[in-house]
């Protein structure tokens, strides 16, 4: 005669849970912790050129190219509009090409021209520049950029207490469900990270796969990675299937 | 991150015969839908052809082609490459929709309708507020395209300044919105693939698509379509968002083949 599942207490869980939520908070954290670099390294730029150039912004580069592969597919600083000199509209921006040296897209930005450059409205840019201190943007699909399934990192750069632009970086969500899924899969029970809306980013169950939404749900508890715009959601109970 | 481009879908390997005409077509689309930029240096040569699946003979010959229509120019030297001209007067449509026959005109239209119906029902399905607000600002950008459509057309009624070539240009800007909003559509769906098909979907045939509106008169039309896809997704109701790709194909595939027939008999 079959048993019926051992009901295990809530107890049981808890500890993977709080494992994953802190060694997936860490793994995020190392992105911030590149951008704050990005950070201080523009601003001072920032304070010791006036105006400001697209030139000037080459002293990025070695700090950025260090950066770039592992979880970061592309990194660097993008300027409010109106910062610099000679040019109104301005990323400098690259990427990692695994076959070779960094990539750098160079793009005339010019909202009047085509109606997709004007990089005010996404979130990675509007997030930082009304003053949230980490934001994540996504996952979105990156159909401008590199056609993946995204996430943008981004943080404020200020100068003289002025916003000047932000500091930003692109994970893969391919490439976070990788450095994530091990930890996920070590908590008993159906477990994934969602973003601040809500987002399904990666997850251990099929149920919650990544790119859907969870709006909150009998049986199931959030847990905030601390100081991060992101969460570990985790089955209150054992549940004896991952489905 | 969305602002600078390598474009994968638009350089997305071209098929079938007539590579040359295919790669013309996809370039001369992707510029006049707003997703290459004027100036925008494209990659070079070599790469292009590689990323088009075309050989560097074809891609030349494309080039060329689309230096004589005046949306690519060459320049040579230190910093020289191939860049994005994006032309004052919109391309000459009726000629490329002469060239199709009423059943291919359905066949693209069963293809896009397929795409952009599953698109947005995930959409309707996934969609959270983030997704739905460029949707807004797109709707908000056409209106405002239509209202200067609109008066620009009062003005050339009452025989003051404007004329058809503004409002011509009101048209391009009409439907390079329009092109974008279904491709905000399909990446509120949260499918890199969809997305990168309604990209190419868009380059390849999203003039034809928008030609049915192509007048004042049916913008209204268009825009009220527009609203109700994304009210739809808005209220998370997937079956109403997949069914308007269809219904708008219908429209758009009888308003193509109709002007198609006209076309071919006159």
């Amino acid at each position: 005669m079959p048993q019926p599942p051992t009901p295990v207490p809530p107890t049981a869980a808890t500890a993977p849970v709080g494992r994953a939520v802190s060694r997936i908070g860490e793994t995020v954290r190392g992105v911030f912790t590149v951008l704050d670099e990005v950070r201080a390294r523009t601003a001072a730029l920032a304070r010791a050129r006036r105006p400001l150039t697209r030139g000037d912004l080459a002293a990025l580069r070695p700090l950025l190219f260090r950066h770039l592969g592992g979880l970061i597919a592309g990194i660097g600083f993008i300027a409010a509009p109106g910062l610099l000199a000679d040019a109104p509209w301005y990323l400098e921006w690259w990427q990692d090409d695994p076959s070779g040296p960094p990539v750098q897209l160079l793009r005339d930005l010019d909202p009047a021209s085509s109606a997709f450059y004007d990089y005010t409205h996404w979130e990675w840019y509007a997030g930082p520049s009304e003053g949230a201190e980490r934001t994540i943007c996504g996952p979105y699909v990156d159909y401008l950029c590199t056609d993946e399934y995204s996430l943008t990192l981004s943080v404020p750069v200020t100068a003289g207490g002025a916003f000047v632009g932000v500091a930003a970086a692109d994970v893969f969500v391919r490439r976070f469900e990788g450095a994530v899924v091990p930890v996920l899969r070590e908590v008993p029970v159906p477990a994934f990270v969602i973003s601040a809306a809500g987002r399904v980013v990666a997850s251990n169950t099929a149920r919650w796969i990544g790119g859907s939404v969870f709006r909150g749900e009998a049986g199931f508890a959030v847990h905030p990675c601390d100081g991060l715009p992101l969460s570990v959601v985790a089955a209150s109970a054992a549940s004896p299937l991952r489905s | 991150m969305g602002a600078s481009g390598s474009h994968p879908a638009v350089f997305a390997p071209v098929g079938g015969a007539g590579r040359v005409d295919a790669v013309v077509r996809r370039l001369s689309d992707a510029i006049a839908l707003g997703l290459l930029a004027d100036g925008e240096q494209l990659p070079s040569e070599a790469e292009l052809a590689a990323r088009l699946g075309v050989s560097t003979v074809t891609l030349r010959e494309a080039l060329m082609a689309l230096r004589q229509q005046g949306l690519v120019e060459t320049r040579r030297g230190r910093g020289g490459g191939s860049f994005v001209r994006t032309p004052s007067e919109p391309p000459e449509l009726g000629a490329r929709l002469r060239a199709f026959t009423v059943d291919e005109l359905r066949d693209l239209g069963d293809h896009y309708a397929a795409i952009a119906g599953a698109a947005a029902r995930l959409a309707a399905l996934r969609a959270l507020p983030g997704d739905i607000a460029p949707l807004r600002r797109t709707l908000d950008a056409m209106a405002r395209a239509r209202a200067a459509a609109a008066e620009t057309g009062a003005a050339a009624g009452a025989g003051a300044a404007g004329g058809p070539g503004a409002a011509a240009d009101h048209g391009a800007v009409l439907r390079r919105l329009d092109g974008r909003f279904h491709i905000e559509v399909a990446a509120a769906s949260q499918s890199a693939r969809l997305t990168q098909e309604e990209i190419r979907l868009q380059a390849d045939i999203g003039p034809l698509l928008w030609l049915p509106y192509d007048e004042p008169g049916r913008h209204d039309e268009a825009t009220a379509q527009h609203r109700a896809i994304a009210e739809a997704i808005r209220r998370a109701d997937p079956d109403l968002a997949a069914t308007w790709p269809n219904s708008m194909c219908s429209t758009r595939s009888n308003g193509s083949s109709s002007c198609g027939c006209g076309s071919a008999d006159g």
